[in-house]
């Protein structure tokens, strides 16, 4: 069978980041329940703080350099996708909105994922169910029902009922989807599949 | 293979003066150079079509009559009519009109518009954009080829019993290209009909260009006009000239980080690794624009853009001076290396009207 592809995008700025941290956790945590199901796995980082830059220079010029593309391409041709962002004045960060606002309309339809976020303090974690989880209703992903929020005391939580339990319930919602369906979602090539001339001139009814 | 200018008609403050042309002065420019760009024997002028600030070219074809009472041999055309918020009515009889008064030298790129206020301003609605196009387009070329038309679409008020005058010079209506720079239906479009197809690829990394114009071409194939090396392809191009490679980058860099476009994005070194814009010496645009024959084949028609972001007029001229004298020349001679015999030149009103009287010949002989 093939690997299942993991994209983990991580908006985290600070080098280390807790948001990588968050990030890596859960890719890892979905990968070992994958894993030990038999299946072979592939993780693929996009750390948005790198592509910064490229992601500004996207908003203006409407088309995203090489470096940019790559992580678009990795993001879009992913079977699924783990999200994580630091929470900045109660909302995801602007660097991270920005990534998936230069994606093409569409590309992320059906895409099983796992939303994440940090934040100094649990004051915030709502953050992840009132901003981060519309948007990806928007973008039609396929968004698993926990979502995990690491606020700078849940590191030092006790392994049974704090942050561990959240990301071990989030990576088997995850993963579980994953198994059911392994078949990958693809997006449709509007190059190669071109609606015939003759069909647009029917939609249209004209004489 | 036809050599030209396209301009987008903006009304852009010079960033190194502070200088913004009055719409006059901008407007008597555009006409300066089209007029410059015969002198140095170009073959085509098309000018933008906006109905918003900064833009000045919002009745283009006013323009092209003025211009085309003052030129003798070049192209006149368009980049781009709006075919989705212009009455279809009004685009045939206004190009009807100008074929006669510039005695066929006259062709034109339509296109969907890239200003999102322009189709409710005019009553419609952007998320028909492609069905505007398609419905319109359907329309214009019966009110060209036949001379009384019944129609009813979704768009527009009917027609009884409509004539379009005047009716297209010699009975040859306006070549048409279709000119887009994302959108698949359109090169569908444009293949299905057998017309040309510009991609205006200035802003855009190659590999999408091929992507764009490998579909068309094998579209056009596939509706039986011809080989895909037969299909009329159109590119763009951006190029700023001095003799001295980093004169011409000293030169242009304000103009570049100010550029309504691209401005204040990557810097002018990654947009050129990027995209088409040269900036540089002659030989330097000769050498990348021969490059574009790489990934787009054999072409028809290439337009550069000279006169955006603020230059002055007389930097303008001085472009197009050297494209007319160092540049065109060359790349005339180094793409018809190794060209095929049959790969056509792009249609103009001569041809048209060759090919539609031999139809005709060949109809009368059977009959």
């Amino acid at each position: 069978m093939e690997a299942i592809t993991l994209a983990v995008v991580s908006a985290g700025l600070s080098q280390p980041s807790s948001t990588r941290l968050l990030a890596d956790r859960l890719g890892e945590a979905v990968r070992d329940r994958l894993v030990e199901a038999g299946r072979e796995v592939r993780i693929e980082h996009v750390e948005l703080r790198e592509l910064a830059h490229p992601i500004a220079d996207n908003l203006v010029t409407g088309f995203p350099g090489e470096a940019l593309r790559q992580a678009i391409d990795t993001v879009t041709g992913a079977d699924a996708l783990v999200a994580v962002s630091p929470i900045f004045s109660a909302s995801y960060s602007g660097l991270f909105k920005s990534f998936f606002d230069v994606l093409e309309q569409g590309a992320l339809t059906g895409k099983p994922a796992l939303l994440g976020a940090t934040g100094g303090t649990a004051r915030h974690s709502l953050a992840l169910d009132h901003a981060l989880r519309p948007l990806f209703a928007y973008l039609r992903a396929a968004v698993v029902p926990t979502a995990v929020y690491a606020a700078s005391e849940d590191w030092a939580s006790a392994e049974r009922n704090g942050l561990r339990r959240h990301i071990d319930r989030a990576a088997d919602e995850l993963a579980a989807v994953l198994l059911r369906q392994p078949a990958r979602t693809r997006r449709p090539d509007a190059f190669a599949e071109v609606v015939p001339f003759e069909q647009q001139l029917v939609a249209l009814k004209l004489p | 293979m036809q050599f030209g200018i396209f301009t987008v008609g903006d009304v852009t403050p010079d960033p190194t003066t502070g200088h913004t042309p009055s719409e006059r002065e901008r407007i008597k420019a555009m006409v300066a150079i089209a007029e410059k760009a015969e002198e140095v024997g170009l073959d085509v002028f098309a000018t933008g079509e906006h109905h918003n600030p900064p833009f000045v070219p919002s009745s283009p074809t006013t323009m092209l009559g003025w211009i085309a009472a003052r030129t003798e041999r070049i192209i006149l055309s368009t980049s781009t009519t709006l075919i989705t918020t212009n009455d279809p009515v009004k685009i045939a009889e206004d190009f009807a009109m100008l074929q006669h008064l510039a005695d066929g030298r006259v062709d034109v790129m339509l296109g969907r518009g890239n200003t999102g206020p322009v189709y409710p301003w005019f009553g419609k609605d952007i998320r028909d954009g492609i069905s505007l196009a398609v419905e319109n387009y359907a329309l214009l070329r019966r009110l060209w080829r036949e001379d009384v038309v019944d129609w009813e679409g979704r768009f527009r008020t009917p027609l009884q019993s409509f004539t379009s005058t005047p009716r297209p010079l010699d009975d040859v209506p306006p070549f048409v290209w279709h000119g887009s720079i994302r959108s698949p239906e359109i090169a569908e479009q444009a293949a299905y009909y057998g017309d040309g197809f510009f991609h205006n690829n200035i802003f855009w990394p190659k590999d999408h260009t091929e992507r764009m114009i490998e579909l068309y071409r094998t579209r056009y194939a596939h509706y039986g006009h011809g080989t895909p090396e037969q299909a009329i392809v159109g590119l763009g191009g951006q190029v700023f000239m001095r003799r001295n490679s980093q004169d011409a980058v000293r030169e242009f860099r304000p103009y570049f980080d100010n550029a309504p476009v691209y401005g204040h994005g990557p810097s002018l070194e990654e947009f050129t690794a990027q995209t088409p814009l040269t900036v540089g010496t002659p030989e330097q645009v000769i050498e990348k624009t021969l490059s574009f024959r790489d990934y787009a084949g054999d072409y028809q028609r290439q337009l550069f853009l000279v006169d955006h972001a603020g230059l002055p007029l007389k930097t303008v001229l001085e472009q197009i001076d050297l494209l007319g004298e160092e540049v065109v020349p060359v790349l005339r001679r180094e793409f018809a290396k190794d060209r095929p015999a049959d790969v056509p030149d792009a249609p103009d009103h001569a041809s048209l009207l060759a090919a539609s009287r031999a139809t005709a010949e060949a109809g009368s002989v059977q009959a």
